[in-house]
């Protein structure tokens, strides 16, 4: 049962992380392979508050999510000063660049990461406690994204992927709309990482990994890029049944490959499938 | 009279093209300028930098007398410079009512933090451009296509569409860029309409066009533009009469 709520922990997480690139990439149609270094702000900052200081825990994982977004606001809005090309590269510095300084600094425990935050609830309620608390955040994150795309203001999204020449000439700002995306989505990415931080009491850098921002894009693209419920069957799908094996009692050395495998040959299949996503409909394949 | 919009010794370079070359240019209200020239002349080019799609290397523009060179291009479109596009620019994934509800000048839906804590001004704004596309789709008999894919539409549909998104923005002034390119038959009687009734409501109108006869029936005045330059600014039937430029125009 256990390994089990915390299978459903980590799906919920993911659903966030999936969801909130999805708000970025999908509906907003920019590039960054940042994700997985705001998630890791929002852990750390998160994480560091719950050992230093004496504040409750809700307040340490909405002020991760805040250090997020400050820092997604400092990037993209130097970026997106440039040209909209330039934020994938400059959210490839960044990612790289923080994670390299994250190991390397004593105050976040190098490479070895931050061990021992405190647990916050103890006891044989711990496990399902934080399986609500993520779920309702995922819950949350897909309903708010949901009311962001639909309605007047994702309309306006739309029109600024569409023709953002157009748009602009329109008397919209675009760029000041991309900037309110990314910072929403990564702010959120934050949030996840604070209660990640909590529920786990052990981050380290390697959970960070520009890697991860790879595993997140496949289940947004596999669920349905630009819409609300692709990287939620996404997340699901591609946390679940790889794991699902582990219930057959494999030795480690077949188990891990072949969980890997599995991933693979999922991707594949659907990628084939259903190009637009298992949620994505046919209107996407104009 | 003040002029809605005047540039003033504008100039810009490419390289060694010159797009813009000390262009004096006025557009009066209720006037409707029709600019025409050679392809390369740098009309389209001039409504670049009059909209703020480029920046020019030297002067001016200003509209009702207040410089607004330090506008980026979004600004000049609130403040009242609309304009359309040779190739129209519409929204593709969008429904042609979609498209229009995008153009109006401010919008309370588009700001996130309206639309988490003041819905009811939301629903509200929504209703009045929704009431303003429609009857603005109403003008050119294409209301039946408000929750048509704009994409599905014929091609003169699209361009009158295009005009439409363009007029919800209910500013001063008002550029159209070859809007009869490609457009016949019904189309082209309701663009006609629609751009005079424009002028009368007190518009100031600017019209880039090779259609001669579109360009005769409804400007007074018209400015002849060649590799940047203004060669020549008169009546249409002055500009027609003279032999230099329509030599240079028609290659006769």
């Amino acid at each position: 049962m256990e390994y089990l709520a915390t299978i459903g922990v980590l799906i919920a997480i993911y659903v966030i992380l999936s969801s909130s690139y999805d708000l970025i990439i999908g509906y907003g149609g920019l590039s960054t392979v940042a994700h997985p270094i705001f998630f890791a702000i929002g852990a750390y900052t998160a994480g560091l508050l719950a050992i230093h200081s004496s504040l409750p825990a809700p307040l340490n994982v909405i002020l991760g999510g805040m250090a997020a977004m400050v820092a997604s606001v400092l990037l993209a809005a130097s970026a997106l000063r440039v040209s909209g090309d330039y934020l994938l590269i400059a959210s490839l510095g960044f990612q790289l660049g923080l994670l390299q300084l994250i190991k390397n600094l004593d105050f976040t425990g190098g490479p070895g990461g931050l061990t021992a935050i405190p647990g916050t609830v103890t006891g044989a309620a711990r496990t399902p406690f934080f399986l609500v608390v993520s779920g309702l955040l995922a819950v949350a994150t897909v309903l708010g994204i949901r009311a962001i795309v639909t309605g007047p203001y994702g309309r306006a999204i739309t029109a600024m992927r569409d023709e953002e020449l157009a748009f602009t000439a329109l008397g919209r700002d675009a760029t000041s709309m991309k900037i309110v995306i990314f910072a929403i989505g990564c702010g959120i990415a934050g949030t996840a990482g604070g209660v990640y931080a909590y529920y786990f009491q052990y981050i380290s850098p390697d959970q960070f990994e520009v890697l991860q921002s790879a595993a997140i894009l496949t289940m947004v693209v596999l669920g349905g890029m630009g819409t609300t419920f692709g990287p939620v069957v996404g997340a699901i799908l591609l946390l679940a049944i790889p794991r699902a094996i582990t219930f057959l009692n494999l030795p480690p050395s077949i188990m891990a490959p072949t969980q890997g495998i599995i991933f693979t040959v999922l991707v594949l299949l659907f990628l084939f499938l259903r190009p637009a996503g298992i949620v994505g409909l046919s209107r996407k394949t104009l | 009279m003040t002029a809605v919009l005047r540039t003033e010794d504008l100039c810009k370079r490419f390289g060694g093209i010159v797009v813009s070359d000390s262009v004096n240019l006025t557009i009066d209200r209720g006037e409707i300028l029709g600019l025409i020239g050679p392809n390369g002349a740098g009309k389209t080019s001039l409504f670049n930098l009059i909209s703020g799609v480029l920046r020019p290397d030297s002067g001016s523009i200003y509209l009702n007398g207040e410089a607004i060179d330090a506008a980026a291009l979004y600004r000049r479109a609130r403040l009242g410079i609309a304009r359309t596009w040779q190739n129209m620019l519409l929204f593709r994934t969008m429904t042609v009512l979609e498209n229009l509800l995008i153009a109006p000048r401010s919008y309370p839906g588009e700001s996130i933090l309206r639309v988490a804590f003041a819905r009811a001004a939301v629903r509200e704004a929504e209703r009045h451009a929704r009431d303003r596309a429609m009857t603005t789709l109403a003008r050119m008999g294409l209301e039946q296509t408000a929750s048509e894919m704009v994409v599905d539409l014929p091609f003169g549909q699209q361009k009158l569409i295009g005009l439409a998104r363009t007029l919800m923005n209910d500013g001063p002034v008002l550029l159209l860029d070859e809007p009869m390119a490609g457009v016949e038959g019904a189309a082209y009687e309701t663009m006609q309409r629609v751009v005079r009734e424009e002028a009368e409501a007190g518009r100031a109108v600017c019209v880039v066009e090779h259609n001669v006869s579109f360009i005769r029936d409804l400007c007074s005045r018209a400015v002849f533009m060649a590799n940047g330059k203004i060669l020549q600014d008169g009546t249409v039937a002055e500009l027609i009469a003279s032999s230099a430029l329509t030599e240079l125009y028609f290659g006769v």
